[in-house]
């Protein structure tokens, strides 16, 4: 209680001084970004971006990466095994993850495993706080996760090669070749892991990770062309195949295994006429997974979607203050399996959206979405945002939204258990952010308040047996504050950054204990996530500190203290060189979890201790 | 500018401050009571895949010790689900379900003896006859046809053959030299009992008894199975159904069928007595009965999710998992349905195992 005050009052205090955030990207004329209303409908909410630079630093996954640079906080069930998000207090299907614009969460779970997406396949990835659900649909109201592709237009030919091996015989390539002119644009990625991941234990058990090996290979192509000065065509195409087996918790345990094979294609044609920017974008996502219950055994279970997606958005700008968009979009999903039948499902969308520079200082943006569906109602969103700069180092942010999730496949469609009756989630937000910023640094810091209703969860079917059906069940109410900071600082050759995060969450709903209805905090939530990072650089040497740290969670809905995940800090190092002259040579070493932290991010699953990675990074 | 980095130092510290201030919870490890003569057992799964199951014991004198195997056995565990307790001389057999493994331990110390854990896939319950045990295993628990039941050699504690058995064994009863094993179905529905001859090690007979055999009970050369029924979502949905053996030709004597659809829980035998539970409701009937009672005895209202019961001695003991993740609780009921006893145990109690 006396924390929950101390906080308040700290943010309150702390919005006297308030810092921002520096909107400082310079948007080259021949950078194509692929989602340009990310930029443009966000900035009342708190965006992250994280280039390519700070991507190479950390290891493959989207998991390690988000953990390490961002508020979020991951359910990971061991290293590289399934994972999910935490963001800002909600759970993991209430995390959006978008590619390239599109909302890549799985039909089937309704949340995207943060294993499975390796981040050196793109250019950016950029974290939204907040909802989203009016530009990005289903999902967004925790936040949302963009994996960026861009394009350029301009006479380059460049090549990338970036390889490690460490400890564990952990090994990862990634190779980008980017050829382009002014007319035309092809950047083609290809990325392989691979783990044994057969660590010990940390500490003074001989226990070891058994069946923890994995491997994934994925392959990003984007192409651009310019047919005109007004018509462009853009194609994005990913594959991703990967298999893991999932590590034992008891020596014994019978060894699984789970496959993933994701194919997304997207196709953008851009036209320009005037005050009119007309794109018209066709998708297609494929995801499929096996699932091995013993890798001695040739049985599986399987299941697969594929989903089309017809997005038509006419931008028009009214004039040099006012822009609208609207967009319309068409959905459909086949999705079958082992326990799924063969089950279409039909979803469409139409968006207007504004965005009003009414002063120098101040603007805002107002959007609204109407859902159409076939089977779970019809949800009407909206978002309103404004920002006001009150001096040349401080602005304010507020945002209000009303977002939404939809009951996944596996909630309407499984067999027996699904059930078709289900509403979507519904969440109401808002928030305030304050923005500090000069030259180099910022600081900003977000109060949010989100009431989410009709949560999905599987309970037990009150009629025995063993079977689990979704319901909407709960409400949550979250709450918290989080802070972001950068301070960038040169002195002759000696260039130094300072990264941090730092979240306060509390999201909590009702619980019947021995007859009494009470609040306890969501499980796997903690109430305190910090991260940091130190970047100094100096002539060609650069070097790297990395540090998380997360509090304790509850493993139990009503909050046993006996089964609570422990706090952790964990912190990495890493060192390079720089070998080249006109081209960069990169030669780096990396001493993960330095000091040997004993964890467990999930009751049960182990993380390895301290551990070593070589790499080098090649720029030709 | 200093001054922004002062504040954010300061939330760095703060929140060091109040991990160190809530890490004083390290409760002191208790001494085991090393005793365990009388009194009962109770296992408790722990939520799959998290690792956290145990065994409490209830002495007597109504004393609770919880995690009584890791305390008497540091350095051992039966965390991974487990599933079952049998007993067979002065010792204890520990079903560890997706440890794959049984933890052998003496029966009044629980001191560790032995871990079997070869030939042990997915392992349910066991049963002791001809001085052999006998494991229901479900093997891949997606393959139909690769279950089986493991026979131990209890003088050195392995698995000296393997039985193949239908899908799903589950629980597993002897009478005069065989064995009855009721086929729940594993991840599908079965239907059937399997009879084995504990001299020849061979399945002799399998018969239908009903849709989801769920409990064995024997009494006076009768063999009461209790079937749960078809759930909803394994279409056609059935109704549960009491079932009488006739153990000495393997014949079905009787079969009651539940009124409309209805999927009891658990069964259990006292005093010639029957009792069973629908949902938190419990019943009883003479073991005689030909028809089942309308209304229930008395209704378990302190309980949230029944998910293990006995009655023994003119006492119900009923094991509640409450939301499958916080810790369980036990409660202990007169035959007529008055509280006189509750306690906190481990998570997910599943079942009682008394020490007599």
């Amino acid at each position: 209680m006396t924390l929950q005050k101390f906080y308040i009052c700290f943010s309150l205090l702390v919005c006297q001084f308030l810092l921002a955030q520096n909107d400082s990207i310079t948007k080259l004329k021949e950078v194509i970004v692929s989602d340009t209303n990310l930029k443009k409908y966000s900035d009342s909410q708190s965006v992250q971006v994280l280039n390519d630079s700070i991507i190479n630093k950390n290891q493959a996954s989207l998991t390690s990466l988000l953990n390490y640079n961002t508020v979020i906080y991951f359910k990971e069930n061991g290293l590289g095994m399934t994972s999910a998000p935490s963001f800002r207090g909600t759970t993991g299907a209430q995390t959006a993850v978008i590619w390239n614009g599109i909302n890549i969460n799985s039909q089937f779970l309704g949340q995207a495993d943060f294993n499975t997406i390796g981040t050196r396949d793109f250019n950016s990835i950029a974290v939204k706080a907040g909802g989203g659900s009016v530009l990005y649909g289903s999902g967004a109201i925790g936040g949302s996760i963009h994996l960026n592709n861009d394009i350029r237009f301009k006479k380059d030919f460049s090549n990338h090669l970036f390889l490690s091996g460490g400890s564990y015989d952990t090994y990862s390539t990634n190779y980008r070749a980017n050829v382009s002119s002014d007319k035309y644009s092809i950047q083609v990625n290809i990325s392989r892991n691979s783990s044994d991941n057969d660590f010990k234990y940390p500490g003074t058990t001989d226990q070891k990770n058994i069946n923890g090996e994995y491997y994934n290979t994925s392959m990003n192509t984007t192409f651009g062309y310019k047919i005109d000065s007004k018509n462009t065509l853009k194609l994005y195409s990913q594959f991703y195949d990967g298999e893991r087996h999932f590590s034992l918790t008891s020596p014994n345990g019978t060894k699984t295994k789970y496959n993933d094979y994701n194919t997304r294609n997207l196709l953008e044609w851009e036209s320009i006429f005037d005050r009119f920017t007309s794109k018209l974008r066709v998708a297609h996502i494929g995801e499929s997974y096996k699932y091995f219950p013993s890798i001695t055994s040739d049985f599986f279970t399987y299941g697969k979607v594929e989903t089309s997606i017809i997005k038509y958005d006419l931008a028009f700008d009214v004039n040099e203050k006012i822009k609208l968009n609207a967009i319309v979009d068409y959905n459909r999903n086949k999705g079958y399996g082992s326990s799924i039948n063969n089950v279409k499902r039909q979803v469409s969308s139409a968006s207007l959206l504004l965005q009003h520079f009414v002063t120098d200082k101040w603007d805002y943006t107002a959007s609204i979405r109407q859902e159409l569906t076939d089977n779970y109602g019809n949800p009407f969103l909206f978002s309103l945002g404004t920002r006001y700069q009150f001096t040349d180092f401080y602005r304010i942010k507020l945002n209000a939204s009303k977002n939404f999730r939809m009951p996944t496949y596996n909630d309407l469609y499984w067999q027996g258990s699904g059930n078709p009756n289900l509403k979507p989630e519904t969440s109401y937000q808002a928030e305030i952010g304050n923005e500090f910023f000069t030259k180099n640094f910022s600081l900003s810091i977000t109060t949010y308040y989100n009431s989410i209703k009709d949560l999905l969860r599987w309970v037990p079917s009150q009629d025995g047996g063993d079977n689990w059906s979704p319901e909407n069940t709960n409400k949550v109410r979250a709450y918290g504050t989080e802070v972001l900071l950068e301070w960038r600082t040169k002195i002759k050759n000696h260039n130094l950054t300072l990264n941090g995060t730092y979240a306060y969450t509390v999201s909590e709903s009702k619980q019947l204990i021995k007859g009494e209805l009470l609040y306890k905090q969501l499980i796997y939530v903690p109430y305190h996530k910090l991260t940091g990072s130190v970047s100094y650089n100096w002539k060609k040497v650069s070097s790297y500190f990395q540090y998380l740290y997360n509090g304790e969670a509850y493993s139990t809905p009503f909050n046993n203290p006996a089964t609570k995940v422990k706090p952790y800090n964990v912190g990495n190092l890493g060192i390079d060189y720089d070998l080249g002259k006109n081209n960069s040579y990169k030669v780096g070493l990396q001493v993960l979890n330095i000091w040997n932290e004993d964890y467990q991010p999930v009751i049960g699953r182990q993380m390895p201790g301290r551990n070593y990675t070589i790499y080098i990074n090649l720029n030709f | 500018m200093k001054k922004f980095n002062k504040l954010f130092l300061a939330v760095i510290i703060s929140s060091t401050l109040f991990v160190s201030c809530s890490n004083n919870d390290d409760n002191n490890t208790p001494e085991p009571r090393g005793n365990y003569e009388g009194g009962l057992f109770i296992a408790e799964e722990g939520v799959f895949e998290q690792v956290n199951g145990s065994i409490s014991y209830l002495s007597d004198d109504l004393k609770l010790e919880k995690d009584v195997f890791s305390l008497v056995n540091p350095g051992k565990d039966v965390k991974d689900v487990p599933q079952s307790i049998g007993f067979n001389g002065d010792f204890a057999y520990i079903i560890v379900n997706r440890g794959n493994k049984i933890e052998v331990v003496n029966r009044y110390t629980f001191k560790s003896v032995a871990t079997i854990s070869t030939k042990i896939s997915n392992p349910r319950y066991i049963a002791f006859s001809n001085g052999k045990g006998f494991i229901t295993n479900w093997g891949n628990a997606g393959d139909p046809s690769d279950d089986y039941v493991a026979v131990i050699d209890l003088t050195t504690n392995t698995v000296s053959s393997t039985i193949p058995v239908v899908e799903g064994p589950e629980q597993i009863i002897e009478n005069d030299n065989k064995l009855y094993v009721a086929h729940k179905g594993g991840w599908n529905q079965g239907n059937s009992l399997s009879v084995i001859n504990a001299s020849t090690n061979t399945v002799t007979t399998n018969f239908v008894v009903g849709d989801i055999p769920s409990s064995l009970v024997k009494d006076n050369g009768t063999l009461y199975v209790l079937c749960n029924g078809r759930p909803f979502y394994a279409l056609p949905e059935t109704t549960g159904k009491l079932v009488k053996v006739n153990m000495s030709n393997n014949t079905v004597l009787s079969t009651i069928d539940f009124p409309g659809i209805t999927h009891p829980g658990f069964l259990a035998i006292d005093n010639n007595k029957l009792y069973y539970t629908i949902g938190n409701n419990i019943y009883s009937a003479s073991t005689s009965t030909t028809t089942l009672p309308t209304t229930e005895t008395f209704k378990a209202k302190e309980v949230s999710t029944l998910y293990g019961f006995a009655v023994k001695n003119n006492k119900i003991y009923i094991a509640d998992a409450v939301n499958f993740q916080d810790p369980g609780n036990v409660y202990i009921y007169s035959l007529t349905g008055v509280l006189s006893n509750e306690f906190s145990v481990g998570i997910l109690p599943n079942g009682f195992y008394f020490n007599n």
